[in-house]
């Protein structure tokens, strides 16, 4: 896995952005784990799907980073199966996605981390 | 195969993974994997795929994402500071590295004397002091704090050491020996004030190097010197040793307290 520099996204984190992005244009703002994984082979046009491990990881960071925000699905709306954590963009998610296009140069990239000390 | 063995398996390794973590972390990464797994199954047999293919797929991500499980998981354990039970393992390690070498030295010569009490007050000694010296690791990743760290618990090490084994004034049990524990409470105070803030514990032990001049000048006054076994060099360079030593980690501690640009300007010049 690359090597984070400070306040710069890695790729894996702009693809998540790109994805949740394109389904919020799509008419489905709010997002699940499964779902997204989806999306994101759809966009690359791959037949794997991420592993659990690399995609709850890379959510958890850019919910950290203020990117994302997510809430427990509606327990009724689970209808027996595990309820889904739902994920959203937050506005500065959307503006890092809007200007971090998956494979533009590094230095095009959004930095969007704060620094830290 | 079926799937739904591979998920119990993912299951299994997501509990195992998440032990030790703080609950509500735990809890959310269980349930969003147990969400995913269900997702999962559901999606591909509502598309036709064939078990055997499902269950691959989802045994595929899970071994794909055991590197940033793991990763995960030390992260949360850092930030929930669950590291030190490794710290403490390494630092009886070392300790009992260390007690090895009067152990081996009693084997081979009789000049060597130690007894299950020295030992255990020895390894008690070490003890703290490495517990002490990790816990201050922990909290500061500056060059400089690290130092003066060490070397402040070098020397209370040393003089705790010498009162316990020797005397530092006089001979071994030498009365005078206890205006040290002065010294000693001086520095824990001010460790405790300063909540062992770089600047706080510059204060500190610069109070130690002086509490420890007093104790000189005390023991000087009282006549320590005038006994068969200490001579005014001898109280004099020994405590200004310690002096030395405390006024050390002092300035390490200040410059640890000093901001990273303002070291460097001070290199350039």
């Amino acid at each position: 896995m690359p090597r984070r520099k400070p306040g710069t996204l890695l790729p894996l984190e702009l693809e998540i952005l790109d994805a949740a992005l394109s389904m919020r244009r799509s008419g489905r703002p709010a997002f699940h784990g499964f779902g997204l994984a989806q999306a994101m082979r759809d966009l690359r046009g791959s037949r794997s799907l991420t592993a659990h491990g690399t995609l709850y990881k890379a959510l958890g960071r850019l919910e950290g980073l203020g990117l994302l925000a997510s809430r427990w699905e509606d327990p009724a709306a689970a209808q027996g199966r595990p309820r889904r954590r739902l994920y959203e963009l937050t506005p500065s998610g959307a503006d890092a996605a809007a200007r971090g296009r998956v494979g533009a140069p590094a230095a095009l990239r959004p930095r969007v981390a704060p620094e830290t000390a | 195969m079926t799937p739904e063995r591979i998920a119990a398996l993912v299951g299994r390794w997501v509990r195992r993974y998440t032990r030790g973590l703080p609950a509500e972390v735990a809890e959310r990464r269980v349930e969003e994997i147990d969400a995913d797994l269900a997702d999962h199954i559901a999606h591909e047999r509502a598309a036709g795929t064939g078990d055997r293919r499902i269950a691959l797929g989802i045994l595929s991500r899970m071994l794909r994402g055991l590197p940033a499980d793991t990763a995960w998981r030390g992260g949360h354990l850092a930030a929930s500071g669950g590291r030190p039970a490794r710290a403490a393992v390494r630092v009886a390690c070392a300790v009992a590295c260390i007690l090895l070498v009067p152990l081996v030295a009693m084997l081979v010569t009789d000049e060597v004397a130690w007894s299950p009490a020295d030992f255990a007050l020895a390894g008690a000694l070490l003890m703290a002091t490495g517990l002490a010296l990790a816990r201050a690791l922990r909290r500061r990743g500056d060059i400089a704090y690290r130092s003066a760290a060490g070397l402040a618990l070098a020397a209370v090490l040393l003089l705790v050491w010498l009162i316990g084994a020797v005397g530092v004034i006089g001979e071994d049990g030498d009365p005078a020996d206890l205006m040290y524990a002065g010294v000693l409470a001086v520095g824990l105070a001010g460790a405790v004030l300063a909540r062992l803030r770089p600047r706080g514990m510059a204060r500190a032990l610069i109070a130690m190097a002086v509490a420890q001049s007093v104790v000189t000048a005390i023991a000087l006054i009282a006549g320590e010197h005038r006994t068969p076994t200490a001579s005014v060099a001898e109280i004099v360079g020994l405590n200004g040793l310690f002096v030395a030593l405390f006024l050390g980690s002092a300035a390490l501690f200040g410059r640890a307290a000093r901001p990273a640009s303002g070291r460097e300007e001070g290199r350039s010049e």
